[in-house]
């Protein structure tokens, strides 16, 4: 008895140091954010935390800036990257070294990536001199990257973004397409299927659960972008919503509302970044399981 | 046999073109890194040409003549394959200095007096010196961050190696009872950790200012690490659990029938087979500490993290930009290594795990 009571509790108590630690360092510091972001300087329970962050005039184009950016980010690094794929789909010399390579960008740190950025889009930067040895600049001009509009400024930010990314997205389709029993792709062609019929019918369909998990993980990634556009631009040029949060609470970390206001910013984050999370874990089936066990 | 010959071309077309498309993909994905590393090697005086040289000068080649002020210094210039003068003066020690710090040429005053005393006999003086290919890194490390570079460096891998510690303690005995137990519960917990993975670690960095004040453990090394472990936790927890469920059961009963207890069982047998996924882990959790910087840009004040220091260096980089490159080379470095061994993990790399 005692014997089979302490078998069952094995598991609990290999995972209990997790959920301790969950408790205090996850759970605890949510809570403290949620209570905090409802309270005011004098305790008592407020909604003027929020009213502050939505009335600050970078907060809309914060909320719109980050929108855009990871809308069209996603979007077209999934489609340049879904294109790649399809191209590279096949087994080649030098295959191994090629993925490497391809997952470099992605490994790089923010703050390198910042550098690299930086010092290519200066008017004397790296970029232009590339342009200038392509023949593509003529020489005696340059291009004055950092000093566009704000669209073209977002459009910039974007391209930096697909740069980094696209080749992790080609590596993780490569990978779906490969694992893929070609038999079914065959049997596309045997019944008269040409290649597009055949990619829209079958191939993408059996994608989808690759597609799915690589664009919410990306979207994930995308809206909690700040430290490439800090690097550039600086604070308060182009907001996005986790710049908010830097600069609220250490640029201008003396004022009286800083605390509150970047508080307000984190739990925007939180809360649509969880919504993705929710979703990731709906799309990977863990509701599903989860319901089939309980039955 | 004509028509065999004319698949064989057809085929090697396609071949050739293939290649060249993948060769265009890389060059495409690598010049931007190419010109980031080539920058961080180049001088000073280089680093503010335009346009920007493509490699570095290994060796310097001066020119020198009787100035106006003293003596005059000419570089050559490989762009428009001339020397350019650069300094005018009879001060040797300005010299060396301009040349030491401007052209990444280590000189001495006495070796540039050599070169002077020539002067006597003929007009002109041509000499040439290597240069320092490792400035930009070593006066990185000496005035970044008002020389908190190599102490910040110092407190980046203490921070990992604490991260590493907690995340593999505490994930892989979690990893292991998902692994091997069915119990009440099982799925939600799995999945519960995986949405803690993904929630933003500056939602939590934010009110762990004040929980770590209060610990004492505010702008300390262990406090960003226990912001970190967070993360890398649950990330352990997955890969952990799924290289245990790759290790039969069966070897851990064979070796407890050969008379072993449960634990030696688990020591001898399944911990050296798991090995290199709980290697793969500590690179994940080490990846995860090295990269991050908006937590430790809040919960640190006088002690900033390495990639802290990188950032505010690159912020003013326009002052500096072949520092900035070396600084970023210097963070680059360590993520690229791993990443050469964690190839095989990608879809984990992007904070998911394949599910």
């Amino acid at each position: 008895m005692w014997k089979k009571m302490r078998e069952k509790a094995v598991p609990y108590l290999l995972i209990l140091p997790v959920v301790l630690y969950y408790t205090a360092f996850w759970l605890r510091p949510v809570i403290t954010a949620v209570i905090g972001s409802f309270t005011g300087a004098d305790g008592q329970f407020t909604l003027h935390n929020f009213v502050m962050v939505f009335t600050e005039e970078n907060f809309v184009p914060a909320l719109r800036n980050t929108a855009v950016i990871v809308v069209f980010s996603v979007t077209l690094e999934f489609l340049v990257a879904l294109f790649l794929a399809l191209l590279i789909n096949r087994k080649f010399v030098g295959s191994g070294i090629f993925l490497f390579l391809a997952m470099i960008p992605m490994a790089l740190p923010a703050a390198a990536a910042g550098a690299m950025w930086i010092t290519g889009l200066t008017a004397h930067g790296w970029i232009n001199s590339l342009l200038y040895y392509l023949g593509i600049l003529a020489e005696g001009k340059k291009i004055y990257w950092l000093a566009g509009s704000e669209l073209s400024l977002l459009a910039l930010l974007i391209v930096i973004d697909a740069w980094q990314v696209i080749p992790s997205v080609m590596i993780i389709l490569l990978a779906g397409l490969q694992n893929m029993p070609e038999e079914t792709q065959e049997a596309g062609y045997v019944f008269g299927g040409n290649y597009l019929t055949v990619l829209r019918k079958i191939t993408l369909p059996m994608l989808r659960p690759t597609i799915q998990t690589a664009v919410i993980l990306r979207l994930i990634s995308a809206i909690q972008i700040w430290l490439i556009v800090v690097v550039l631009l600086g604070f308060s040029r182009l907001p996005v919503l986790v710049e908010r949060v830097v600069y609220y609470s250490r640029e201008v970390d003396q004022l009286y509302i800083s605390y509150q206001m970047a508080s307000g910013y984190t739990l925007i984050v939180s809360v649509i970044v969880s919504l993705a999370a929710l979703a990731y874990l709906q799309v990977s089936g863990a509701f599903k399981r989860n319901k089939e066990q309980a039955v | 046999m004509t028509r065999k010959k004319r698949v064989n071309i057809y085929k090697a077309a396609k071949t050739t073109t293939f290649y060249i498309f993948v060769t265009g993909v890389l060059v495409a994905m690598l010049l931007p890194l190419y010109f980031i590393v080539s920058l961080s090697f180049l001088s000073t005086r280089e680093a503010y040409r335009y346009p920007l040289p493509l490699l570095p000068t290994l060796t310097a080649r001066f020119e020198l003549t009787h100035g106006e002020r003293g003596y005059l210094l000419s570089v050559y210039d490989r762009t428009t394959q001339k020397y350019q003068s650069v300094l005018d003066t009879n001060d040797l020690e300005k010299m060396s200095i301009y040349m030491k710090y401007q052209l990444a040429t280590p000189i001495t005053i006495e070796e540039i007096e050599r070169e002077i005393a020539k002067l006597e006999t003929q007009d002109v003086v041509y000499f040439s010196h290597g240069t320092n290919l490792l400035y930009n890194y070593e006066t990185f490390f000496k005035v970044a961050g008002t020389g908190q570079a190599i102490p910040a460096l110092i407190r980046s891998l203490e921070i990992c190696a604490l991260t590493i510690l907690i995340s593999l303690a505490i994930g892989g005995m979690a990893g292991y009872a998902f692994a091997r137990y069915m119990f009440r519960g099982r799925d939600l917990l799995k999945f519960s950790v995986l949405f803690v993975r993904m929630f933003p670690g500056v939602a939590i960095a934010m009110p762990m200012v004040i929980i770590l004040a209060k610990m004492g453990f505010y702008d300390e090394p262990i406090g960003l690490s226990l912001v970190y472990s967070v993360g890398s936790i649950a990330l352990t927890v997955w890969i952990t659990a799924s290289i245990f469920m790759g290790i039969p059961v069966s070897l851990e009963e064979a070796a407890q029938v050969f008379g072993a207890t449960k634990l030696q069982a688990f020591l001898r047998i399944t911990l050296p087979l798991a090995l290199p996924g709980l290697a793969a882990c500590a690179m994940y959790a080490f990846l995860g500490a090295w990269n991050e910087t908006v937590s430790a840009i809040i919960l640190t004040m006088f002690k900033p993290t390495f990639s802290v220091v990188v950032y505010q260096t690159v912020l003013g980089a326009v002052g500096q930009v072949n520092l900035a490159a070396a600084g970023g080379m210097v963070m680059a470095l360590p993520a690229v290594i791993f990443t050469f061994f964690l190839r095989r993990y990608i879809n984990q790399m992007w904070g998911g795990v394949t599910v």
